[in-house]
């Protein structure tokens, strides 16, 4: 069912955040990686962590689309605290089970490293829950550009991104209608060897695969039918303006970055 | 609307054959002269495989002739140097909806040719809204396209040709995988396009009730023309239409039954309106 | 009941912002040996009922019926219901992927686990069914076929189960006018001749109303109209405001009767429509 199925991870919104320019969000996104990557201190870093809250609440998104998205990284913060808590000495002893201490600086630390994790994964997650996965192709794409002086033909690039993006809710749709068919034939797709449901995908693999170079095929005709030809000038219907808003959240970033390394946080 | 007799395509024994390709090559086309007046409707109907969409595709140079040539405002399709006027010229629609469009929005798949076309933003974004507004798309613009019906579409697509103001449309088969309502919607645009702003048409249809608003009829069979004319004329031409496992409009096939039982109805009839009045006129004689 | 739904619902997503209800407490049952239609307007639900009806989906909430059993989610039950009810998926060509006729149409008897005789009966079967010369065909590929031979060897596809249900989404979408009339027809004589229980999911009841029993009219998910097909096509306005037109024969009795002509209008053929003009005749001397 095509209404089912969402593009990326992207939630429709009109908040201040959902409207800025794709290509100030990325490097502005840059910049606060760059300054997280440089805060020394626990003030600095919950500073930074206060700001990305704030952000959210501008940006009107469920907070728990948030929490789906830092669950992956569980683990991974995990294991980082229990590395430092039980290998990093200096400090006061906290905790001593017969051989294995757990001393201040290394809970320090660990909560440190582990913090500034979640405040990197729920900037990124800002980024790509209010920015449609088009815009962030283009806000990408830009500062790809310079590669078109070495031969990289970008604006193509982007046009195979964009295709890209619209089909594959579609594509998506067809494996899941063809798979439901040839259940329907007696297909089974769950049990047996590895080589067994290697083999039974055939079914599957062989029309999608004909079925996507039908649409390719239709689809470049219908470009051509419209006037797209390789390598030709175009232009956009939204011209990529920068308005004031986007200067502002620029300047705030660098703003940010200033103070943190004036009063070295 | 008064028909100008303006030729807008004209093809002259145009042929045509897959050749290069697996298939043993049977001639696609031969021998077809066509001309498209400016503001005309013209349907193709013919059995699957005679040509119809090869034809089409000849005449938007989508493909070029083997034999003949297609000349579109005075422009020869061979002439590659100038075949973006032709794209320009002359709109196409395709079958599956799906295919066609290109954007991840509606208003920017809407925008697709004019960009191609190199339009400042400003007049871009003037003209989407001017076509959505008048295709009644408004509310969709903002939309991606896998959310919509088959026939919201379809007419996205004619949306986006019908912005780059073409003075021909072609299309193949654009209904023929909707429903009733969407097919209703698309045909009642084009309609209305052709009515309104004088847009030639070339309809390829497998549907007798919708061939017959057109202003002529145009039967391929085996890659040849084997017949063209008003559709009261061709939809009444059952025996040809039957040997080519086509058939005409209900109400036709209905009349020729009654015809051999003896009722004297109007010759040419076409809807099912014209048959009920034929009848009852008969039978006020009585 | 033989085959049915009571109370089926079922939400597509659901617990997200996408949560999409396609049917909404669907109750409808049918009879052995019955020639059914399902209509409605385009996203109506028709297709997520007939995925239901070979288990294909799982209900939200209510149950599905198969001889006046509910159908469970136990794998080997599944794989023998669908043994017995057989669904032809709209444009069913789409899913070849065999490089013979014969490989194409044993998919399914292969699937199940029967022997290679047992399959080349089957296959041989299905193909004459569907009014195919099977021998001719067998190393035929299936992507060189036409249009509305590759549509009769998809179906065969599916008849090589041997089913006693045969359900079909929009069987005709895609064919020429001669195809559309000609799979009708097969199916009727399927319907007739061995008793197959037809399901068809159609827009188009200009070719489809003459072969009914039963109707089931579907918009946004809900049963609006159902039950025998007369009384179905006899609400003519409710029809035509959800966007479904009768069958133009039928409209033209319907014309008849307007002027005052005394026709019947439970027409949904030619000949039908022919032999009731015709008695006018009579009234005429």
């Amino acid at each position: 069912m095509s209404r089912s199925i969402t593009m990326g991870q992207y939630l429709p919104g009109n908040s201040f955040i959902h409207l800025l320019n794709p290509r100030i969000k990325v490097l502005s996104l840059l910049l606060v990686l760059f300054l997280l990557f440089s805060i020394q201190t626990y003030t600095g870093l919950i500073s930074l962590f206060l700001v990305v809250l704030i952000l959210i609440a501008v940006a009107r998104v469920p907070f728990r689309y948030f929490l789906r998205g830092l669950r992956p990284i569980l683990y991974i913060a995990l294991f980082a605290l229990v590395i430092y808590f039980f290998f990093t000495r200096g400090g006061v002893v906290l905790l001593r089970v017969g051989i294995i201490t757990v001393e201040s600086e290394g809970v320090r630390e660990g909560l440190f490293v582990v913090t500034r994790l979640i405040t990197l994964v729920l900037f990124s997650l800002l980024l790509t829950l209010t920015t449609t996965p088009l815009s962030l192709t283009y806000g990408m794409g830009y500062f790809l550009k310079p590669l078109r002086y070495i031969g990289l033909p970008t604006e193509e690039v982007a046009m195979i991104m964009a295709i890209s993006l619209r089909f594959i809710p579609t594509l998506m749709e067809e494996s899941q209608r063809l798979m439901r068919a040839q259940i329907a034939r007696g297909a089974d797709f769950e049990t047996g060897s590895i080589f067994r449901r290697a083999k039974s995908l055939v079914p599957l693999i062989v029309p999608l695969f004909v079925s996507a170079f039908r649409r390719a095929d239709e689809l470049a005709l219908a470009m051509e039918a419209r006037g797209y030809r390789l390598g030709a000038i175009r232009t956009r219907m939204y011209e990529d303006t920068i308005a004031p808003r986007d200067w502002m959240v620029l300047a705030i970033t660098l703003a940010l970055i200033a103070v943190t390394f004036t009063i070295g946080l | 609307m008064v028909k100008q007799s303006e030729i807008m395509i004209e093809a002259r024994a145009l042929a045509y054959d897959y050749s290069g390709e697996e298939e043993p090559s049977s001639p696609a086309l031969s021998g077809v002269n066509l001309t498209v007046h400016r503001g005309e409707y013209l349907t193709l109907i013919g059995p699957n495989g005679s040509g119809k969409t090869t034809l089409l595709k000849l005449l938007n140079a989508l493909l070029t002739p083997s034999d003949g040539e297609v000349i579109v405002e005075g422009i020869s399709t061979v002439d590659e140097e100038r075949t973006p006027q032709i794209h320009k010229i002359c709109g196409m629609i395709f079958q599956n909806p799906d295919n066609q469009l290109v954007a991840t929005t509606v208003e920017e798949d809407i925008a697709f040719g004019l960009e191609n076309l190199a339009l400042p933003s400003v007049e871009i974004r003037r003209r989407v809204v001017d076509v959505a507004g008048l295709l009644g798309l408004n509310h969709l613009l903002q939309k991606p396209p896998h959310m919509l019906s088959g026939g919201e579409k379809q007419r996205v697509a004619i949306a986006g040709v019908l912005a780059m103001q073409p003075g021909c449309i072609l299309m193949d088969e654009p209904t023929a995988m909707l429903d009733p309502a969407g097919r209703n919607d698309v045909i009642e645009t084009v309609r209305m396009l052709n009515r309104d702003q004088g847009i030639s048409v070339v309809h390829v249809t497998h549907f007798p009730e919708e061939a017959v608003y057109a202003d002529r009829v145009v039967v391929l069979d085996q890659g040849r023309m084997v017949r063209q004319g008003p559709p009261a004329e061709v939809f009444n031409d059952l025996q040809l239409l039957h040997s080519l496992g086509l058939r005409g409009t209900t109400a036709v096939e209905l009349a020729a039954m009654l015809r051999e039982d003896g009722f004297a109805l109007q010759p040419q009839l076409l809807h099912c309106r014209e048959l009920v009045e034929s009848l009852c006129s008969l039978e006020l004689k009585s | 009941m033989f085959i049915g739904t009571e109370k089926l619902t079922h939400t597509y997503m659901p617990g997200t912002p996408f949560a999409m209800e396609a049917l909404k407490e669907v109750s409808f049952s049918l009879s052995r040996g019955e020639f059914a239609l399902i209509i409605g307007p385009s996203g109506s639900g028709k297709s997520t009922l007939i995925q239901h009806l070979n288990g294909l989906l799982k209900p939200t909430s209510g149950q599905v019926f198969f001889e006046d059993r509910a159908i469970g989610s136990d794998k080997t039950e599944l794989l023998k219901l669908r043994r017995r009810i057989g669904l032809v998926f709209q444009m069913p060509e789409e899913q070849f992927f065999s490089e013979t006729v014969f490989d194409e149409v044993a998919f399914a008897p292969r699937n199940l686990g029967l022997d290679e005789e047992q399959v080349r009966t089957g296959v041989k079967d299905a193909l004459e069914k569907v009014g195919l010369d099977a021998e001719l065909l067998y190393d035929r590929h299936p992507f060189q076929l036409s249009a509305g031979q590759k549509r009769l060897v998809a179906l065969a596809a599916v008849l090589s189960l041997n089913p006693e249900v045969l359900i079909l989404d929009e069987p005709t979408a895609g064919l020429d006018p001669a195809g559309r009339r000609h799979l009708f027809l097969l199916l009727d004589r399927l319907n007739r001749d061995t008793g197959l229980s037809v399901l068809v999911c159609t827009h188009h009841l200009d070719e489809a109303a003459a072969f009914a029993n039963t109707v089931l009219v579907l918009q946004g998910g809900k049963v609006i109209l159902s039950g025998p097909a007369e009384e179905v096509f006899a609400k003519r306005d409710q029809l035509y405001n959800l966007g479904l037109a009768l069958p133009a024969v039928t409209e033209i009795m319907y014309g008849l009767v307007e002027k005052k002509l005394p026709v019947r209008t439970n027409i949904y053929t030619i000949d039908e429509a022919r032999k009731e003009i015709n008695k006018l005749k009579g009234r005429q001397e």
